[in-house]
């Protein structure tokens, strides 16, 4: 049997499962993530802004440090090394949001960690409960509790691995039962609740254990709730008494002791809202908490005597601010009056809590945690919005991680630079402008910063190419220049006695896509300006609900105040022109109106009321226009601030009077894999039924315009929030913004255009790309040591893609590439993979044939890069032959005329051919002096013959080190013969493909002469000596010598295989 | 040849559920679908020649002799120059002539741990126990779509591997590999493909590696692999330079 047998046997078990599967109809052909994943996807970053860290832990192993970070919504990361190198260890996991890491103190390859961050600000992500792994972070299992959406904190028996304790708050945005504090003792198999808010709205704020005594256990219990437009930490709900409380046992949960004003003397009077507590490990009977109560009771409190009595202590602003987000409390391992505070700065005290510092240095500030090394107390890790940094003294300075692209964009947009940019805004991260490539890498400071605050939508001004628009929280978008970083504030104000505007915190700024230079943004008035923001039109009503009741943000906060913005509702949340009408314009708003205009913004219709299935009172997260038919339109509805996490996504085609949902819950839809409450939806921008869709837990992708939908996980995207996505309309890449693993790029999505049902029915076939750009040779960036993130590049080769149903395994997958003439310029390795599969093809000749000499000539280890033109593209799966055609295109930005690249290429080729020359005379040489000497050897050493075969072979030599450096060794010889010269001639012309030097053609020519001259010597040598020497051999019966012709050598060196020898002459004699 | 049809049709038509699957099981399959060990055990050399392919256009010759034994030779060429790397079950030397040093050199620990992984003759799966490997079934996975049986092998020096084995024909399409170099883990993984016969033996011709996490690869097509070439002990013996 051959093995392409086995090709038809694979095909025959195909078409079995076909057969159980298929219905009568033509089979439907499943599209799932690896169908499409094969494209890729590259990460940008950036590390420089890095991104929100919820948790830390690490330990000592042997003298090595490992740490573990949890990103807010960027996953766990990995270093072994004390911070040099991190890796993704929960990539594979289907959610991101990372609240709790615990090492178990007795086996440091046993990590828990609780997904969904518990510092509860309006855009948290969430989890899925509890993951253990037991070797390092390798291989993760989920271990439950997969309601509780967030999870504070895990802490482990330190004298019994399976004995573990999980605080969860529970679900933030609606009552839930899995939440207040867990307990198991058989590894995670099964829990137990241990303590039980009194209320749906109630869970566990924090816990701290007595690690000398690990049966006692202080925890609090939080009520707290957020809503679209009021958050309430603490207090009593609408419908129940308050469930904050702290409470202490000391048989490990069993039984319990509120502790409260009246039970444990010094404690403020309740309402209480979110409290830190803590055990000081050197010293267990110190306990503090911190308590959210009211005004002037809330504060620090330190117990001296295992939490009977409390004395208030420190009450300073940061210690006050936002208990929310900032709950945490860490004492130092050995010293029991050294506490530190994450909030706003990290405070310290070194005074038992009577008074805290602000050690926040350089750091960014929004601090979550702190690890404090119990080995060394002044090393400490803390993480903030800002990522992780490292202290090396106590806390006085900070040292930044640079290597956690964990950057939490809300949006991002491209500009029509090339290589494109990119812009975006993030998460307390300012709003920044990236490169899509450069050369070396998209290092960190490939990134710029161009403005302040929270970041959300950015955009180049399309009419002004020195200026940009950014916004921060609350609508206070500016236009920016771009060189100067001059800013002007630009946003629209309130007009007489009008009072406030309401901006959402995440105001949409839209641009419009036919009118450079027009502008939309959106209050409850949908504004609108053609002068770069001096003047604004109202073009709209109040488009919202206009809800009084989700208008009281000043009474947002609970038992305290929190009004930032981030509650401000009854907004308008997403706007979108129509590609092909100005006039129609859509604009959705965060109470859930979806609103059309068709004439300009005169008259405005909501048409929500149309969509069957939709839930009152979505966010309309997003809004396509149709770029194909003016009545189509695409939006995203998003109900998490409800409770519902999962997707809604619908069409229109007739302007919004009736709308088929493309995802949404129950019916057909319900099989759809979408998870994850929708962002946004992107219709490509050429074919209609390429539709492409970010939810909270990842990409999407749909290939028959919704009706099947599949997650995109390639280039190890993880399922992370994909919060907005920009499709490049020149270079066709999909820009993809994560709230938790930064921008990453889908380059060249033509190969998705153009995966039909057909095309999927084949076995194989080559897939359409864009045209291959040879990018302009270039250099950049510089060594940045390890700790250093850098952004991929895309390849510089060019990519060949196509599809296989099925995974290649046996046989045969060659890729040929040839030229216009049919010639075969090179054979690429292939992927093997199921689904698209993308090769790449470096666009160069084979490397010249080289003189062997001392060194290698590295800058000759690469052939020249073929001219811009057409290619062919060969593929050879077992007996099946498949061809397309590739388009090769010179780089747009290269100043280089056709005729300067030719002249370029044919230099090359010149010296390409030079090197060929001088290989055949360098080996034509050896292959005479390898001759005489081994004929030398042959007679007595004293023979006279023998003498002069070796006297000529000496000779011979002299004329071989006039063309190759011959010194070796290993030392930098700084030996240059003609060999050398053409190597780094032949690199420096190949390495810059415009015009060459006048000075470059002439040294080719001056290099030419001088070989043509040893080559004439050597010939002269040959004619006057070799007839007597072979006259003297043949005396002696031994064999003539010839010097090699260059037909002998040519069939010799196209056939040298693996081991190439010394002497091409003495292959031609042995064959 | 139709013996080893006849048992992949088996395997792919009635394949078991996963969870009866044990690591010999698996290793049987494996073992039966690349030809029986009877094939296998019949090998005493192997030379592989073919193509390396890194970034750029960069290629260069690739030769690789194994004989049974724990012998092995690798060679690397470019105009005219051949870079060594070898063990001959003892010693591991290496030639680096790329910059005019052209004696041999001890192998640094890595390199070392390398090439005594590929003087494995016929890999860490066959007759694992023997060579004191440790396997485990870990589960069922994914590689590139592909479903796979993901086995643990920890070789006698502590390194680990995680084979992903198809499902279909049980023979490994990804090898991720972790080797601890001066106490710190190297991680790579190892694409194979395009398995075909050779003295009725599949071997993959294709193999792709990367360090985890990298989109740099280093891809090696090899265009021919022959058995049983008789290979002289000296070519995996370090030379001696005359002094």
């Amino acid at each position: 049997m051959k093995i392409n047998s086995m090709g038809c046997f694979a095909a025959l078990a195909l078409g079995l499962i076909f057969t159980s599967t298929a219905s009568a109809q033509t089979p439907s052909v499943k599209v799932d993530s690896e169908t499409i994943s094969g494209l890729g996807a590259r990460n940008i970053g950036s590390a420089t802004m890095s991104g929100r860290v919820a948790a830390i832990d690490a330990v000592q192993e042997g003298q090595r440090l490992t740490v573990y970070i949890g990103a807010a919504s960027g996953g766990v990361w990995k270093s072994v090394n004390g911070g040099s190198t991190f890796k993704p260890v929960f990539d594979k996991q289907p959610v991101q949001s990372i609240g709790a890491i615990t090492i178990d103190p007795k086996n440091p390859k046993t990590i828990w960690v609780g997904t969904g961050e518990s510092w509860m600000r309006n855009s948290v992500s969430i989890g899925d409960g509890v993951y253990k792994s037991t070797d390092g972070g390798e291989n993760w299992t989920n271990m439950g509790l997969k309601e509780s959406e967030h999870i504070t904190k895990i802490l482990v028996d330190p004298t019994s691995t399976n004995t573990v304790y999980v605080c969860a708050p529970g679900k933030l945005w609606s009552d839930s039962d899995e939440r207040g504090l867990y307990k198991t003792t058989d590894g995670g198999n099964s829990w137990t609740k241990i303590l039980k808010g009194p209320n749906a709205s109630t869970g566990c704020g924090m816990i701290s254990m007595d690690r000398q005594n690990p049966q006692t256990i202080y925890a609090s219990m939080w009520d707290f709730r957020r809503k679209g437009w009021t958050f309430r930490s603490g207090g009593d709900s609408p419908q129940a008494f308050s469930g904050s409380g702290f409470f202490k046992s000391t048989n490990g949960g069993a039984t319990w002791t509120e502790l409260d004003e009246k039970s444990a003397k010094g404690l403020p009077a309740k309402p209480w809202g979110r409290i830190a507590v803590t055990v000081a490990p050197s010293k267990p009977n110190v306990v503090y908490a911190f308590i959210e109560a009211e005004q002037p009771q809330n504060g620090l409190y330190r117990s001296d005597d295992n939490g009977k009595t409390w004395t208030a202590l420190d009450r300073s602003q940061n210690m006050l601010w936002r208990p929310f987000y900032f709950a945490n409390l860490i004492v130092d391992p050995k010293d029991e009056n050294k506490i530190y505070k994450p909030d706003g700065p990290l405070i310290a005290s070194n005074d038992g809590g009577q008074s805290f510092s602000n050690i926040s240095g350089g750091a960014h500030g929004d601090f979550h945690d702190v690890w404090i090394d119990p080995n060394n107390t002044d090393h400490l890790i803390t993480g903030d919005d800002g990522g992780v940094w490292y202290s090396y003294d106590g806390g006085n300075r900070w040292w930044k991680a640079e290597n956690l692209p964990i950057s939490q964009f809300y949006h991002v947009s491209v500009d029509m630079d090339m290589p494109y940019h990119v812009y975006g805004g993030l998460q307390d991260n300012s709003s920044w402008v990236g490169d899509s490539q450069f050369p070396g890498g998209i290092t960190n400071d490939r990134w710029e910063n161009m403005y302040g605050g929270d970041g959300f939508w950015m955009f180049a001004d399309p009419s002004d190419p020195d200026y940009l628009y950014a916004e921060s929280q609350g609508g206070y978008i500016g236009r920016v220049n771009r060189k100067t970083h001059e800013t002007r504030g630009i946003q629209p104000l309130p007009q007489y006695k009008e009072g406030k505007l309401r901006f959402n915190w995440n105001t949409p700024i839209h641009i419009s896509p036919t009118q450079d230079g027009t502008i939309y943004l959106g209050g409850q008035f949908l504004f609108r300006s053609r002068d770069h923001g001096q003047t604004w039109d109202r073009i709209s009503p109040d488009l919202t609900t206009n809800d009084p009741e989700k208008q009281k943000q000043e009474q947002s906060g609970g038992v305290g105040v929190d009004n930032s913005s981030a509650e401000m509702h009854t907004t308008i949340f997403s706007i979108c022109e129509s590609p092909k009408n100005p006039n129609l314009i859509w604009a959705g708003t965060d109470d859930g109106n979806l609103q059309i205009t068709r004439d300009g913004g005169k008259t405005w219709k909501n048409v929500v009321g149309n969509i069957k299935g939709l839930p009152k009172n979505a966010w309309v997260t997003s809004i396509d226009a149709g770029h194909f038919d003016e009545g189509t339109a695409y939006a995203t509805f998003d109900l998490h601030t409800f409770g519902d996490m999962r997707p809604y996504v619908y069409k229109t085609s007739d302007y919004g009077q009736t709308w088929m949902p493309l995802i949404s819950p129950g019916g057909a839809a319900a099989v759809k894999p979408v998870r994850g409450y929708a962002h946004v939806v992107k219709e490509d921008l050429v074919n209609k039924d390429l539709l492409f869709v970010g939810t909270e837990l990842g990409l999407w992708v749909s290939l028959d315009g919704g009706k099947q939908w599949a997650q995109y996980t390639g280039g190890n995207l993880p399922q992370v929030a994909v919060r907005d996505l920009a499709i490049h309309p020149r270079d066709r890449d999909l820009v993809i913004a994560t709230h938790g693993r930064g921008i990453w790029i889908i380059d060249d999505i033509t190969p998705l255009r153009l995966l039909t049902a057909e095309t999927l029915r084949k076995e194989a076939a080559f897939i359409e790309a864009r045209p291959t750009v040879q990018r302009l040779p270039a250099g950049g960036g510089w060594v940045n040591g390890d700790a250093s993130f850098t952004g991929d590049n895309p390849t510089d080769e060019a990519v060949i893609t196509y599809y296989q149903q099925k995974r290649h395994i046996f046989g045969d997958l060659k890729i040929e590439v040839l030229d216009q003439d049919g010639k075969l310029l090179s054979t690429v390795p292939s992927s093997k993979r199921r689904g698209l599969n993308r090769a790449t093809w470096s666009m160069r000749l084979k490397a010249p044939r080289v003189p062997t000499a001392a060194s290698a000539a590295f800058s000759a280890s690469t052939g020249p890069r073929v001219l811009p033109g057409t290619y062919t593209v060969r593929m050879i799966k077992d007996k099946n032959v498949y061809t397309t055609q590739l388009q090769v295109v010179a780089d747009p930005r290269s100043k280089h005329t056709p005729e300067d690249r030719k002249a370029q290429f044919d230099l090359a080729m010149t010296l390409y051919n030079l090197l060929g020359d001088m290989t055949f005379a360098v080996d034509r040489i050896n292959g005479v002096r390898l001759e005489l000497e081994a004929r030398a050897a042959e007679l007595p050493a004293n023979d006279p013959l023998a003498k002069r075969l070796r006297a000529a072979a000496a000779h011979v030599d002299e004329l071989r080190r006039k063309i190759v450096a011959t010194k070796e060794g290993g030392a930098i010889t700084g030996e240059e013969r003609l060999r050398e010269n053409l190597a780094d001639l032949y690199g420096s012309v190949t390495g810059y493909e415009g015009r060459p030097a006048q000075t470059q053609f002439e040294r080719s020519d001056a290099i030419a002469r001088e070989l043509g001259d040893v080559v004439k010597d050597f010939d002269a040598w040959l004619t006057k000596e070799m007839p007597g020497i072979n006259s003297g051999l043949s005396a002696k019966k031994l064999p003539p010598i010839t010097a090699l012709t260059r037909a002998e050598w040519e069939k010799i060196s196209s056939q040298r295989g693996s081991t190439p020898r010394d002497s091409p002459a003495r292959e031609r004699d042995q064959q | 040849m139709r013996r080893v049809l006849v048992s992949i049709a088996t395997l792919t038509l009635f394949a078991m559920p996963a969870s009866a699957q044990t690591v010999d099981e698996i290793i049987s399959h494996y073992i039966k679908t690349i030809g029986g060990m009877e094939k296998i055990q019949a090998v005493s050399t192997l030379r592989r020649r073919g193509k390396f392919t890194g970034g750029g256009g960069f290629e260069a010759v690739v030769l690789q002799e194994n004989k049974r034994g724990r012998s092995v030779r690798e060679e690397f060429s470019l105009q005219g120059m051949t870079g060594i790397d070898a063990y001959d079950g003892k010693t591991g030397w290496k030639i680096e002539p790329w910059n005019g040093k052209k004696d041999p050199e001890s192998l640094g620990e890595e390199e070392m741990k390398s090439i005594l992984e590929d003087s494995d003759f016929d890999g860490p799966l066959v007759n694992y126990k023997q060579k004191g490997n440790k396997v485990e079934f870990v589960g069922m996975d994914q590689f590139e779509g592909t479903d796979t049986f993901k086995l643990k092998v920890t070789i006698a020096n502590g390194d680990v591997y995680f084979y992903y084995l198809d499902t279909d024909y049980y023979v490994p399409i990804k090898i991720d590999t972790k080797r601890l170099i001066r106490g710190a883990e190297r991680e790579y993984e190892t694409a194979l493909g395009d398995y075909k016969e050779v003295a009725g033996w599949y071997l993959p011709h294709s193999i792709e590696t990367n360090t985890k996490g990298s989109q740099d690869k280093s891809k090696v097509v090899y265009d021919k692999i022959e058995a049983n070439a008789p290979i002289d002990d000296g070519r995996f013996r370090v030379p001696v330079v005359a002094k």
